[in-house]
């Protein structure tokens, strides 16, 4: 189990490498860094100096070496924009990003489930067919209609929620929160619902889909046949077994979520990383773009690993082999 | 309600204490697309970071709402004997935020941050050859030659507080790593850094001790980038800010036709423009026309001045916000020509003959390189110029792009035609004739892309630049703006417009150069 562990944290590393690499490589074509630092009355010799300073005039590969170097000794560098250390600056990000990731998964989740539940055993009603199309509208709107249209229904016309921004944070240790506050969770509710949308329709369809298949399987109907409850039979027998391609389907998800959540953050100017990976964009902030693009991948690796740890813990066929 | 620091026991309680803490009513919230990179005053020369952090800081002179030059750290100024630079004579009793006092150290000390290497405003003191001390109240800048324009032409350069600035390790700009003066403040201005969230938040209150008398009724001010037009203008819409700009043009009847809210709509003092390669031998984005650039001739320049007809550009695209321009910089300025105001005027059937005189009856394609993020609807502008060019047989191919690689595609000269829009940072007439007219050179015609190059515009640069009589200087500045139109140099298009939008209840002052003064900020 630990050498399972520590061969893929091996491999995480070639991951974050590999996306290093080409990252790098394509931002030597989203624009030049010096024009975006300096003012138009700049003179070309000063800025000849600080392109050279920073290390610009350097051939790709030396840039690239360096650049991983730094990183193994931890050392993130520093954003062109704005001079912070990039380290604490995505750190102070994380939190928004990562509480409105987990939010928008547990309402996908919360539901989801039940309607992915009951869609599957009321294939015909009225309400089933109400919610497939409702969901459908959903995911095929853009991310970015969605977020606006919910802006200026809630925001705007109805003025019950924020447009904008995290609201009342409070702050522990470094992580700052918006769970604490009610004017943070007011915050919270439409980005949340944005991003999750998508995440919802999967889900319920992923469960309505297993979940009629399970019903169709031979142990169920032994166990109809054998007159054991339905209520025991929907969520004790059928539900359990149609929760394990879910989870890993939803898990793989979580990192889309927060690595896409740079849509939804845009729109609702939330601080996260999202957001911030946008505005290094628009600066050519090549640093601060290049460590977001390994963080993420880091994260995905993450996310993978423990989809494939937390599949060995739900499916007890996977413990056995092992354990032969 | 921000950024409280409570411990985790205590947060259960403190939730229902947050809610019920009143809003303060003076609190203003505005909002703006871009965040100031920085709170550092000569780190970056870049509007949003100048604006703003002209309420924290200040200059010598300051410019009054009409961009008029005042004292403000300076109670006045006078020409040394012989030009030989200017004496500033400072403001007693002044202190910084911190407490400290104002002298002529900090000037001095202010002086040599902004011509330290990492500084990003060396070119204000171009001309600056010393800064002498002349009492603890009194401080020369020294010119290479008489400079008449130099007061106005370091509004921006703000006082720093030398005691502060050293003691906190910030003597100089940030280079590569932050210094403390990146992210926090101390300046004489009216309004004190209280809270820096870069790229999230910026709090500033007023400084009670401001050597001037408050106009603004602000207990607080509140400042948050909001990079998406449409989230900014719900923003505003909801009531959570009071006041954002710019706002995009096609959003103006929207928030006129709602109740409480108003649209400021001036004129900016940027100029957008055409260029051509004038150092182009051949025109490099066109079909046919690969051995010659029809553009080194000025009668197909003028021609393609003629062919635009700029008042239709106004009221399609910019919603009849703007103000066609005749010259490099906008009318009104110091240095304008009222000789030359007239734009050629709007005649295909003349542009298609001078097309035809020149030996292009047939036309010709070529590339007209365009931003696409950074003037009030740029990419459309280009597009109506190339349908506009095509009625006289010309074909542009527009290639828009965002702003971050456009420069440098311009650089290279990687265009035939571009869009370019510019505006003077000292609001004169030398200053385009700085940067766009003379022949590109390290320091002088760095913004000249296409290479335009007149020998007596060269030669007129450094007189106009020194001259003190405003008759004689104003002589030279017409005969540069008339040699300019003759040779079709550049086709100005129009004047840009300033939009912005607010609460009913908030009265604001619009500077011309897009800077956002909270000192004239009322809330009613």
């Amino acid at each position: 189990m630990v050498g399972f562990i520590l061969k893929r944290l091996v491999q995480s590393v070639f991951v974050m490498l590999a996306v290093a690499f080409l990252a790098f490589s394509l931002f030597r074509f989203v624009g030049d860094p010096i024009s975006q630092m300096t003012g138009v009355e700049t003179s070309l010799e000063d800025q000849a100096r600080l392109r050279e300073d920073l290390g610009l005039n350097d051939p790709y590969f030396v840039q690239f070496a360096r650049f991983t170097g730094d990183m193994l000794r931890g050392d993130f560098g520093y954003s062109f924009r704005t001079r912070e250390p990039i380290g604490e600056m995505l750190l102070s990000r994380l939190p928004a990003t990562l509480e409105l990731g987990v939010v928008a998964l547990l309402v996908s989740l919360v539901v989801g489930i039940p309607a992915g539940v009951y869609t599957a055993l009321r294939p015909r009603g009225i309400l089933s067919q109400t919610i497939l199309v409702g969901t459908l509208i959903g995911v095929s709107i853009p991310t970015f209609v969605i977020g606006i249209l919910l802006i200026f229904l809630f925001g705007v016309q109805l003025g019950w929620l924020p447009t904008f921004g995290r609201g009342g944070t409070v702050e522990i240790g470094w992580w700052r929160s918006s769970l604490f506050t009610a004017e943070g969770w007011r915050s919270l509710v439409l980005p949340a619902l944005t991003l999750g949308l998508f995440q919802l329709t999967l889900t319920m369809r992923l469960v309505r889909a297993q979940m009629m298949e399970v019903m169709r399987t031979d142990h169920i109907r032994f166990a109809i046949a054998r007159g054991v409850p339905w209520r025991s039979i929907r969520y004790r027998h059928a539900l359990s077994n149609t929760m394990i391609p879910v989870i890993t389907i939803i898990g793989l998800q979580f990192g889309g979520v927060i690595a896409f959540s740079i849509v939804t953050e845009s729109v609702f100017q939330w601080p996260g990383m999202g957001l911030l990976f946008l505005e290094s964009i628009r600066f050519v902030d090549i640093p601060v773009m290049s460590v977001y693009l390994v963080v993420i991948a880091f994260f995905f690796v993450l996310i993978n690993l423990l989809v494939d740890l937390l599949y060995v813990a739900i499916d007890p066929r996977l413990r056995v082999r092992e354990s032969v | 309600m921000f950024n409280r620091k409570i411990p985790a026991a205590a947060m259960a309680l403190s939730t229902t204490v947050l809610l019920a803490l009143p809003a303060a009513a003076e609190t203003f919230r505005w909002a703006g697309t871009t965040d100031p990179q920085t709170m550092d005053p000569h780190a970056v020369n870049a509007t949003p970071v100048l604006s703003f952090l002209n309420n924290v800081y200040e200059g010598l002179v300051r410019r009054g709402p009409d961009m008029s030059v005042q004292p403000s750290l300076a109670t006045s100024w006078e020409a040394l004997p012989d030009g030989a630079g200017w004496r500033f004579n400072l403001r007693e009793g002044v202190t910084f935020h911190d407490g400290s006092a104002f002298d002529a150290d900090d000037v001095l000390f202010s002086y040599e941050r902004g011509v330290s290497e990492p500084s990003d405003v060396r070119s204000w003191f171009a001309s600056v050859t010393d800064v002498v001390r002349v009492n603890d109240y009194a401080v020369d800048f020294l010119t290479s030659a008489p400079n008449p324009l130099f007061p106005g032409s370091i509004a921006n350069f703000m006082i720093m507080d030398e005691g502060w600035a050293t003691e906190n390790g910030a003597a100089l700009p940030a280079r590569e790593a932050e210094t403390h003066a990146t992210r926090n403040a101390n300046g004489t201005g009216p309004f004190m850094l209280d809270a820096r969230d870069p790229g999230i938040e910026t709090r500033l209150v007023p400084h009670e001790a401001w050597w001037d008398t408050a106009e603004h009724n602000l207990t607080e001010a509140v400042f948050t980038p909001i990079g998406n037009p449409a989230t900014g203008l719900a923003a505003l819409l909801s009531g959570e800010i009071d006041f954002i700009s710019p706002i995009p043009l096609q959003d103006v009847e929207q928030v006129e036709q709602r109740d409480g809210f108003k649209v400021l709509a001036g004129l900016e003092t940027r100029v957008i423009m055409l260029g051509f390669g004038h150092d182009h031998e051949a025109l490099k984005y066109s079909e046919e026309t690969t051995d010659e650039n029809p553009f080194l001739d000025p009668r197909v320049r003028l021609a393609v001045a003629k062919a635009i007809d700029v008042e239709t550009i106004d009221r399609v695209i910019m919603r009849g916000a703007a103000e066609p321009a005749s010259q490099l910089l906008p009318e009104g300025l110091s240095g304008y020509s009222e000789e030359h105001s007239e734009r050629p005027e709007f005649d295909p059937e003349a542009a298609r003959a001078l097309l035809e005189e020149a030996g292009y009856s047939d036309g010709f394609s070529f590339g007209l390189m365009c931003p696409n993020d950074r003037y009030i609807n740029d990419e459309a502008v280009c597009r109506a110029v190339a349908s506009m060019l095509a009625r006289i047989g010309i074909d542009a191919n527009v290639n828009a792009m965002p702003v971050r690689g456009y420069w440098d595609e311009l650089r290279a000269g990687n265009f035939d035609m571009y869009l370019l829009g510019w505006s003077p940072g000292t609001f004169d007439a030398e200053h385009p004739v700085r940067f766009l007219a003379h022949t590109p050179t390290e320091r002088l015609g760095t913004w000249n892309f296409g290479g335009y190059s007149n020998e007596r515009i060269d030669a007129l640069l450094a007189p106009i630049q020194s001259e003190v009589d405003p008759v004689a200087r104003q002589v030279m500045l017409d005969e540069v703006a008339g040699i300019l139109q003759e040779e079709v140099a550049y086709v100005p298009l129009y004047t840009q417009p300033l939009i912005w939008a607010m609460k009913e209840n908030v009265d604001v002052v619009q500077r011309p150069d897009n800077f956002f003064m909270l000192r004239w900020v009322t809330v009613n």
